[in-house]
């Protein structure tokens, strides 16, 4: 992005303070997300100024107030494009970065940022079968029936024996693709 | 007397009430207004800007017109393509759409069935 050139120092030094803020908070997004950003807001601050040119420090401020604070006005252009980088990469760390950027936008944010933390204890539970195979598994009993680990396996029956590895891998799947399909349907709801 | 002073008590009341329903109401229709501006030709973002502001009478802030473009674009009804300028700060253009065209139709027939009665 080629940085917008102002006569005054005072002007300058205010604009880059402001595009330093509108990096930090596009850092989350690709790349390529981040300098179509850049490249927007910039073109904004640009064009108002072209049109305002009498005073340069009036114009700048007036252009970013309009504008607003990078944290919020990007807030939504930012969650945006992260849940599209999270579906379109299958990756689990944008989806944890897009479910947390997305998290004060309702109730089903909050669910799939929970499906996703219990997603991630899939990982930790197989390798607690590996290391504690007596203690882990799917274990039922009188009135009781969980997935994990106990330290009294006597009282309670484990049912999925030497499947239970396969058994973490297929539901940590179906679960995944879940949360994927739930975000598409949510971003398609979205007014 | 005492007429004259509940006139002067409720006058401005209903002025503030009638100022917060246009601005929900222009809110409302801003979609429709920025698909209108881009029906005819294409147009950047400050330039959408300053048309609503002469043509549409509505005054909306980068901050508004921004995110509500990204969400269009998203939604399919516009397009966008960023342009070179001699200045070496590009402008992003955004045209409507075959489904914005489509959508703007409903949007039309939606007012006239709803609010022009």
């Amino acid at each position: 992005m080629k940085a917008i050139e102002f006569k005054q120092p005072a002007s300058q030094r205010v604009y880059n303070s402001y595009i330093e803020r509108c990096k930090r908070v596009v850092k989350p997004l690709s790349r390529q997300d981040q300098e179509e950003c850049l490249l927007e807001i910039n073109s904004y601050i640009y064009e108002y100024i072209n049109d305002h040119s009498d005073d340069e420090m009036t114009a700048l401020l007036n252009i970013l107030d309009r504008i607003g604070d990078p944290e919020i006005t990007l807030r939504e252009v930012v969650a945006g494009k992260k849940i599209d980088q999270a579906i379109k990469t299958f990756n689990i760390k944008h989806l944890l970065q897009a479910l947390f950027l997305n998290l004060r936008n309702g109730v089903a944010y909050i669910l799939l940022a929970l499906m996703t933390v219990m997603l991630l204890t899939f990982p930790v539970l197989i390798v607690l079968k590996l290391v504690n195979p007596a203690q882990t598994g799917i274990w039922v009993g009188p009135g009781v029936f969980f997935f994990g680990i106990t330290d009294n396996p006597k009282s309670l029956r484990e049912i999925s024996g030497d499947f239970f590895i396969p058994v973490v891998i297929t539901l940590g799947v179906l679960l995944y693709f879940l949360i994927i399909y739930i975000l598409k349907a949510i971003r398609k709801k979205k007014p | 007397m005492h007429s004259t002073s509940q006139c002067y008590i409720f006058a401005p009341v209903k002025n503030e009430f009638i100022k917060n329903w246009e601005t929900q109401l222009k809110k409302g229709l801003l979609p429709y207004f920025v698909l209108k501006a881009l029906e005819a030709q294409e147009r950047y973002g400050y330039e959408l800007i300053q048309h609503l502001k002469d043509d549409f009478n509505t005054e909306v802030t980068e901050s508004t017109m921004y995110p509500l473009l990204t969400r269009l674009q998203k939604e399919e009804l516009l397009i966008s393509k960023w342009i070179e300028q001699p200045t070496g700060i590009p402008r992003k253009y955004y045209y409507i759409s075959e489904n914005g065209r489509i959508n703007l139709a409903a949007m039309k027939k939606s007012i006239d069935e709803n609010l022009t009665k």
